[in-house]
Formats: C-alpha cells, structure tokens, sequence
C-alpha cells in the first residue's frame, strides 16, 4: 500500500516536471518564432553545415573504397547520429548552453527560488531552432544510410535502431549538462569549456579504429561521444569486433545522465551568486 | 599621420582584449586542434589503406596542407568575427558612428590587431602536431615561402571583406549566430579547408572557382607546396587581389545601406 | 516557535587572490591562492510570522549575502537556519513554494514572455488552484494597474512596470514570507508609493511576514516595524523603528518663522536653557530634547518675546540616524564597549 502511494507519487512529480519543462519550452518556443528571419536563418545554416559535412565524406569515398573497412554509408551513419543527437541537444535543451551565462551574471539566482528542479529550469531556458535542421537531415541521411547497407532491418532491429538513437541523444544532453556544470567552477562570461568539450565530438565523425589509444581512451571512458556514434552504427551494422559493445549504449546513457546531474549537483552547493 | 595612429591604437586595444581572454582564447584554439587531429588520423588511414600518392598529393605533402589550412583558419578568428557582430547587436555602433574615422577600417585595424599573436600561437600549436605525426613538407625554397606570406595576407583580406560583409547583415537580423556558422561551413567547403579542391569532382571544382572562398585557404596552401606553376601562382595571387579588393567594396557599399537602416531605427 | 530562526549563520567566500599583469596570471595559473572573505559572521537572529523587518547596512555589509541563504540560494558555511521549518538549502524547493522573492536588479518574470504568460508559468510552477489563481491576478492587476502592459514581454516593459510585474508574480501563490531585495531602486515617487501600498496591504490583510532590503528610508517608514541593521558582516542593531527614533532620535527642531528679527535672544535662550536655539534672519529654530520638554513649552517660552508667523517641527530622518550608525557615530549596539567603561573586566 505505502509503495504503491509512493510511486503514484514519483509517477505524480515526474509528469509535473515534464509537464514544466514542456511549458517553458513552448514559452520559448513561441519568443524565438516571433523573429521569424532568424528562425529561418539558423534552420537553413544548420542544414548548409551537414550538407558541406556530407560532401566532404562523400567526395573522400569517390577517391578510396573504405576506412580501415568502414564502407561510405556507415560513416554517413556515424556522421547522422552526431547531427541527429546535435539536433536534439539544441532544439530541446539548448538551455544548457545559458548556463555559463547564467551563473556569471547571477540570472541563475531565480531559479533556485522556484518549486521547480534546476536542471529542468535550464534545460528548457533556451531553444535552437538550428537543431531543427540537423534533426531533419540527420534523420534523412540516416534513412538514406540504412536502406543502402545489407542489413535486414526487421521490427526488432528498427526499434533498436530507435532506442539507440534516443540512447546517443541522452549521453549528448548528458555531456553538455556536465560540461556545463563547469560554469559552477570556472567562471566566464561564455561557454569555453562546454564549447571545449564539445570539440571532442569531432573526433566521434569516424570510425574510432583510425585513432590512436590515447584518444580511443578519451571518447570511449572519459568523455563518452564514441557511444553517440560509432558504438551504434557498429551495433545496427552487425560489425564483428564492436557490434556487442553497441549493446551497452542504453546502459551508458544512463549511467551519463546519473554523472550529469550529479556533477551539477556537486556544483550547486558551491554555487556563490556573484552576479557581474 | 595621427589619422594612422588612431587606427593602430584600435588594433592595439583589440591585440590587449585577446590577452585579457587568453584562457578563452586558449580553449578556443586547443579546441580547434581536435579538428585538426581528426583530420590528420582520418588522412592517416587513409593514405596507409592506398599508399603513394592520392588526388597528387603524398601524405607529408598532405599534413603540411592541413596544417597551413589550419593556420590560416586561425588567423582573424576569434576576435574579430565575435567582435564584430556584438557591436552591431548592442548598438554601440551609434558610437562608433559619431567617431571621426572610417567604420570599415577601424574595423580592420581591431580585426588585425591579435593576428601577429594568433600567427604565433598557431605556429607553435601546428609544430606540435607536425612533430606528433613525424614532420611535415617544407616549402622548396625562400621564395616560395616568401610568395606564400603574401598570398596568406591577402588571404586574411578576402577574410576580412567576408567577414564585414557578412556582419552587415546583423543590422537587419536580430541573431547572427545562423549567417556565421552557415557561412563558415561554405567557406569551409569551397575554400579547401576541409579536403584539397582537387579532390573534387568537376562540376563541384567548378563551382569553387568561381567563389572567393578559394582564395583563402587553397590558392596560399598550394603556393606553400610548390604545386602551380610560375604563372598560374601570379593569376591565382590576382584572383585573390580582385576578391579581396571587391569585397572591401562590396562591404563600404552594404554599410552605406546599413547606416541607412540604422538612421530609420534609431541605432 | 519563530518563523525564521537563524543561530551563528555565517558564510565565508573563497576569494582567488592574483597579482596583476601577465607574471601574476602564470603565477595564478600554477598556484592559486585564496583569501577568506567573511560576507556573513555569526549573525543570531529570529522573525516571528507576521513581522516586517527592514534589514539594512552598506553595500558589502553582508545584506545580499543573509538574503540568499534565507532562500537557499546559498549554502551557509556554518551555523544553522531554519525557515518555517525547513533548512531552506537543503529543501530548496519545498521552501520556494512558502516564499516569494522580489530582487529589484534582477527580474523573476521570463525576458521574452508576455507578462502574463510569465503568470501563467508561475501557477503552474506554484500549482496554485485556479479559483485562487483568478482571483489574486484580478485583485493584484487592479491595484497594481498591470493590465497595460500586461501583454507586453518583459523585455519592453518599463522598469517601474516590470517591478510592479515582478512583485504580482511573487505574491500570486500567497507565500507566508516576502524577500524584498531593493524593491523600489531606480523608481518614481508614484510607483514607489502604489508599490509600498501594496506590500502593507499584505502585511495587514494576509500577515504576510516581510524582509526588506534597501536603502531608501521611505521603503522603511511606510513598510517595516522592526530594524535590523548589519556591518561588516554583523548585526549591530536589532529592535523596533521607534524604539530606535525614542532612544537616539530624541532632539526636534522647531522652527518658527518671524514677522521682524527678533531684537534680542537674551530673553528667550534664558527661558529655554537647555535647548540649542540658532537664528537665520527671519527664522529661528530651537534644538530641543523632546522627553524633557514638550513642542507647547517651547513655544510658551519664544511666543512671548517675537511675533510669530509661523511654526514647523522637524523629525529627524530615520536616514539621518542610519547614517550615523554607519558612520560609527552612534552606537547602537548594546553590548558594545562604551568608552570610559573598564574594558576586559
């Protein structure tokens, strides 16, 4: 009896928080629409940056047949998933990027002082409609990719296709919230280490077989974005030497967002509120 | 005379403002590197999987390509882009307006003024990947390394004419963060940072040359490597002076618009 | 039990110290050194519900510094606060939901929102029940005339607008307690008196409690009976407004205006021995304790000997007291060493 009061509790107070968090979102939604030039301006630049990014794999595969045996369209595929995961990042939690922001100037100071978690105020502080465009031409690519590869893509695999991709789009949020969370410990008036942090993911565009173990170390442990997209792509393309691996990524999704949040939580407490 | 000396103060006080953002400066740059790193493993693999030569280019060749393209990217960067597009959106060109100078060349002046320590820093960053990835081409001789600090200057002029010209716009547009990355991505493509242009296919080379984005990146890269001849490395250093001077014009001709339109809303 | 109850609250800040120029950024870069600064030190104190307290002090005295560990904003580095019974760091959340903040510098309505919109958002944050939702907004807009502006963003408001916005918001979920953080800074004598308005009716109607930052002495007068003033990161006074005028504030002055000079002051200084009596022309004024003479026996002293045309009292100025605690000049702390007193006995 006490544990089912318990649940519907839980039950109860997460609805509310996505409830919140889509209302905020909305609300931010509707105040970035109003400058209708812009909104078309940054899905369309989104679009041109995947598009270039596309050519350049593209015209590098005219000239060689694979990548240490990674065929053109898988690399696409890793190369969708960085966008697709991009895409969600800023359409629906481009709040994390204020936050560096928000801490130097003090603006944060307000949302400590509503019933309301922090992560969810900052996570829907912003919208970037950019992610709108890498959304739609990830998920283009990665269609085209996977009707051009011979895997048969069952029900099953399909949906693992979508647990993978929502997978890879969490440990991404999860990045940016931790590295984020740095704002808490290094102040600056804009995002340099999040902005920092995020320059890893370049290294997550190709097979990670092409690097050396330094680096492998890197994006696989420290700072997971080898689990955005190569994990992945290895798991849905049958690849005998990583494709178990791409298993976990459910499980490092998890565990990212548990650090993330933890992190911001060890960052809070030494919150100081200076305000420039 | 004192007409220059103002202007020099401005690149000075642009040159003090990087400083006092090292840290981000910094971060920005070492940021950057993993790029480059990417870039140099990608064409690693690559050039192991088909030795000898790709596209005419052997892999020493092709590190000292991606790193002079690295170099040049770095060079009025950081500031002047960010610089540039603040002042328009805070409206403190109202001020700049009542100062009795040029817009366009004080602009300048703050947009060069970090180049000599952006140059440096990209030196010493970009050795340190040559050394990591065992050396990389030198230019043939003096005068080849001579001709290529030339057209690399004039390569930060085409870039600052884009730049301007690009900026412009925020005086019709609230956010200016789509036109820079959207801009940034062509120019990265057309102007032969991320692949060589010969790497292309026809029609695509085509489109290249008829845009200024080559100018900044490619035609220096490949003078640095001694791959034209004598007289197509005096059309292509041509080429680059029409664009860059075009540019700069194009750009005084969209600020009259702007100054227009900042007349009407009131700064 | 008290409503706020605060025992040897103290925060201190890690503040990096760095010699300047570009040796001194290398040097900080490798080892960093920091200096303790002491915000908040050991403060005591406790507000009962229904309070209104003025907490006042310089800038840097530690105001700011008190007021977000109140709510939670900040973790106190020692001593123990407890806010209607929760520690409010600890219980975040459950504690926004009693309280309502208003920091005059800094908006809590969303930039590029409509002001409503903004509301709106709060309800559903605050989860306040519809049929009291209503009628607070009806009630709030009206006395506070928000509907103008109330379709407005937040970011083409005016400044004493979006205060007026700013204080509907914090009270639209009935919190039991108020911060108010310089509430009226940077406005009109019109806002400010339709804002204080507003805040007393709360006090009065709602026993809402109410802690107030400022520096404007009005704010003070129209809203807060109680004062709390801080220095250095301590309390130096605690008790009532007008137990603070009785004790330190006794002297009035009255001035009376004359018809002609008076033509000699003899008379009237030996009536009045006590006072301090200045003239200026036509006027002379009288410096008089007020516990040992009544405002009638002065004039019954002066009457006699001038026309008078007129007469005035003047109060001293709550800010004329304040100031003289910061300066120093007063002291208003009890326990604090008098001198002539035997110091360490």
């Amino acid at each position: 009896m006490a544990a089912n009061v318990a649940i519907a509790g839980r039950l109860r107070s997460v609805r509310r928080l996505v409830f919140l968090y889509l209302r905020c979102l909305g609300q931010q939604m509707k105040a970035i629409l109003a400058y209708e030039a812009d909104f078309v301006v940054l899905l369309f630049s989104a679009v041109i940056v995947q598009f270039t990014g596309f050519l350049f794999i593209w015209t590098i595969f005219q000239r060689i047949p694979n990548i240490n045996g990674w065929t053109f369209w898988q690399v696409v595929m890793m190369y969708a998933l960085i966008f697709v995961t991009e895409g969600v990042g800023s359409l629906f939690f481009e709040g994390t990027w204020r936050l560096t922001n928000l801490v130097y100037t003090g603006q944060f100071d307000q949302m400590l002082v509503r019933p309301v978690s922090p992560i969810v105020q900052v996570l829907a502080s912003a919208v970037g409609f950019n992610g709108l465009g890498n959304l739609v031409t990830g998920f283009v690519l990665i269609g085209i990719s996977i009707t051009n590869v011979p895997v048969a893509w069952t029900p099953g695999r399909l949906l693992m296709l979508a647990i993978l991709i929502a997978s890879a789009a969490t440990i991404r949020v999860a990045i940016n919230l931790a590295s984020a969370a740095s704002a808490f410990w290094v102040s600056s008036p804009w995002s340099m280490v999040p902005m920092f942090v995020h320059q890893l993911s370049e290294f997550a565009k190709y097979p990670i077989t092409i690097y050396s173990f330094a680096v492998q170390a890197l994006i696989v442990v420290a700072v997971p974005f080898a689990f955005v997209s190569f994990f992945p792509t290895a798991y849905l393309f049958n690849n005998e030497a990583w494709s178990a691996i791409g298993l976990l990524t459910p499980l490092v999704a998890v565990y990212s967002l548990l650090v993330a949040v933890w992190i911001f939580n060890a960052g809070l407490r030494r919150y100081e509120s200076t305000g420039h | 005379m004192s007409g220059l000396r103002k202007y020099s103060a401005i690149a000075r006080t642009s040159l003090e403002i990087t400083f006092l953002y090292r840290t981000s400066f910094a971060l920005n740059m070492i940021g950057s590197i993993f790029y480059v790193f990417a870039m140099f493993y990608l064409w690693q693999t690559i050039f192991l999987g088909s030795p000898g030569a790709l596209g005419g280019f052997t892999w020493p060749e092709m590190k000292a390509y991606l790193l002079v393209a690295f170099l040049l990217n770095a060079l009025m960067t950081w500031f002047a882009e960010w610089n540039m597009s603040v002042d328009l959106r805070e409206g403190r060109v109202a001020t700049d307006l009542a100062r009795p100078m040029d817009f366009q060349a004080s602009r300048f002046a703050s947009a060069v003024g970090p180049v000599p320590f952006e140059f440096c820093s990209a030196v010493a960053v970009g050795a340190v990947v040559a050394l990591m990835f065992g050396g990389i081409a030198l230019p043939a001789d003096g005068a080849h390394a001579a001709v290529f600090l030339v057209s690399a200057a004039m390569a930060t002029l085409i870039k600052f004419g884009l730049v301007y010209c690009v900026s412009m716009t925020a005086f019709w547009t609230t956010g200016t963060d789509g036109i820079t990355v959207g801009r940034a991505a062509v120019q990265n493509l057309f102007s032969g940072a991320l692949i060589p242009l010969i790497f292309f296919p026809d029609w695509l080379r085509a489109v290249a040359a008829v845009l200024p984005f080559q100018g900044m990146v490619s035609t220096p890269a490949l003078i640095y490597l001694g791959k034209m001849d004598t007289p197509t490395t005096a059309l292509m250093l041509g080429v680059q002076a029409l664009w860059a001077v075009g540019l700069i014009l194009l750009g005084r001709l969209a600020w009259r618009g702007a100054q227009r339109a900042v007349t009407i809303n009131g700064g | 039990m008290p409503l706020i109850e605060a025992r040897g609250l103290t925060k201190k800040f890690r503040q990096a110290v760095k010699e300047p120029g570009l040796v001194g950024s290398l040097k900080h870069f490798f080892s960093r050194q920091y200096r303790d600064k002491i915000a908040v030190d050991h403060i005591d104190f406790s507000v009962e519900a229904g309070e209104s307290v003025a907490y006042l002090g310089p800038n840097g005295a530690g105001k700011s510094t008190t007021i977000k560990m109140l709510t939670g904003i900040l973790v106190p580095t020692s001593g123990s606060l407890v806010v209607d019974g929760l520690v409010p760091h600890e219980k975040r959340q459950q504690n926004a939901r009693k309280i309502g903040v208003v920091f005059g510098q800094r908006t809590q309505l969303w930039w590029d929102i409509p002001v409503i919109e903004s509301f709106n958002l709060a309800r559903d944050m605050y989860e306040i029940p519809a049929a009291r939702y209503r009628d607070n907004l009806a009630q709030f807009t009206e006395i506070l005339g928000l509907a103008e502006f109330m379709n407005l963003p937040a970011a083409k408001i005016s400044l004493g607008q979006r205060m007026r916005a700013d204080l509907c918001m914090a009270l639209l979920h009935d919190p039991r307690i108020l911060y108010l953080d310089e509430p009226t800074i940077g406005l009109d004598i019109a806002v400010k008196d339709s804002i204080r308005g507003f805040i007393r009716s709360r006090i009065e109607e709602r026993g809402t409690t109410v802690i107030l930052t400022t520096h404007d002495l009005g704010d003070i007068e129209d809203i807060c009976k109680r004062i709390v003033i801080i220095d250095n990161g301590k309390i130096i006074h605690d008790g009532d407004l007008a137990k603070l005028k009785d004790t330190y504030a006794r002297d009035r002055v009255i001035h009376f205006q004359l018809a002609r000079p008076p033509e000699s002051m003899g008379p009237i200084g030996a009536g009045l021995p006590a006072c301090e009596i200045t003239t200026d022309g036509l006027r002379l004024s009288v410096r008089f304790d007020r516990f040992k003479l009544a405002a009638g026996e002065i004039a019954a002293a002066v009457m006699p000997h001038v026309e008078v045309v007129d007469f005035r009292i003047d109060e001293p100025e709550v800010e004329d007291l304040i100031r003289k605690v910061y300066l120093g000049q007063l002291s208003l702390s009890p326990d604090a060493p008098q001198t002539g007193v035997l110091a360490g006995a």
